[in-house]
């Protein structure tokens, strides 16, 4: 191998190992499922999975109906509690992201 | 007596030796092209071009006020599955700053504090977030700023979206599905 193509070889490299300066948001995506549950899923969007980031069903009232924490493939399933509610993961405080059950896909 | 016969040179050794002189040279030239845009980003990153690209106002939050400025005037970042966010700066008051313990802003009203919205972070002359853009934002939307205190009292203020990001409502009313 050259000279030039070895330089030109670690070049690509160099630019190709730079990483864009994209942040990376959270995002949590719930599917109502055939027997009355909803599963959620949540994660950053630069792919990294939250195993064990709280997750908590809670109604329009504050009050909390379902505490739980996403599992090892980052998704949560509850059964879907009746009248009015939200998703809310969280990683801590002011890292949360909401879904409200209008916007809970259907089965 | 033997003569050793040197190889012709590859077409790539010859175009390195033709060239070598003028790729140095362009090496140097080109970052020089970007270093306008470098000194500009370095001064709103000390923060000599101001709080942020435009302010917004000083509003009152409880007994405390905040400044609040648009980090960039313009859409917002995509950020994937996360969907779309506009970063904000604040700057909390003098006064403010050893008695605040959290702020945090939100488009869209917060259902209590645990939603208070993105926590603001950095220097506590200048904090910024990046606020998500919900689905449902549009012109009569709010930029909620939640401040907590140390004390546990939390007071909050609501500035329209549209004097907070004109650049924002902009963009909204151009994406598919758009509130005529």
């Amino acid at each position: 191998m050259t000279r030039l193509s070895l330089s030109a070889l670690l070049a690509l490299a160099a630019l190709g190992g730079s990483t864009s300066a994209m942040a990376h948001g959270m995002f949590c995506q719930c599917q109502g499922l055939a027997d009355g549950q909803v599963r959620c899923h949540g994660g950053l969007s630069d792919g990294t999975a939250l195993p064990g980031a709280t997750l908590d069903v809670i109604g329009y009232d504050e009050k909390i109906h379902i505490a739980g924490k996403l599992g090892a493939d980052s998704s949560f399933t509850f059964a879907k509690p009746d009248g009015e509610f939200y998703v809310l993961l969280e990683m801590g405080p002011g890292h949360t992201v909401e879904v409200d059950h209008k916007d809970i896909a259907k089965p | 007596m033997s003569k050793a016969i040197a190889a012709p040179p590859s077409t790539a050794q010859r175009l390195w030796h033709k060239w070598r002189f003028h790729l140095n040279i362009a090496l140097v030239l080109i970052p020089l092209g970007f270093m306008p845009a470098y000194f500009e980003r370095a001064a709103m990153f000390r923060g000599t071009l101001g709080l942020g690209e435009r302010e917004v106002g000083e509003f009152a939050v409880g007994p405390w006020t905040a400044r609040i400025a648009e980090w960039h005037v313009g859409e917002p970042d995509f950020e994937g599955q996360a969907g779309y966010a506009k970063e904000f700066a604040v700057a909390l008051c003098q006064t403010c700053l050893p008695q605040v313990k959290a702020a945090y802003l939100r488009m869209g009203q917060p259902r209590s504090l645990r939603t208070a919205g993105a926590l603001l972070s950095g220097s506590p002359y200048r904090q910024i977030a990046e606020v998500p853009v919900p689905k449902g934002a549009n012109a009569d939307s709010g930029l909620w700023l939640t401040v907590e205190g140390w004390d546990g009292a939390v007071h909050q203020t609501e500035i329209p979206l549209a004097s907070a990001s004109p650049s924002l409502i902009t963009w909204l009313e151009r994406q598919p599905g758009a509130r005529p």
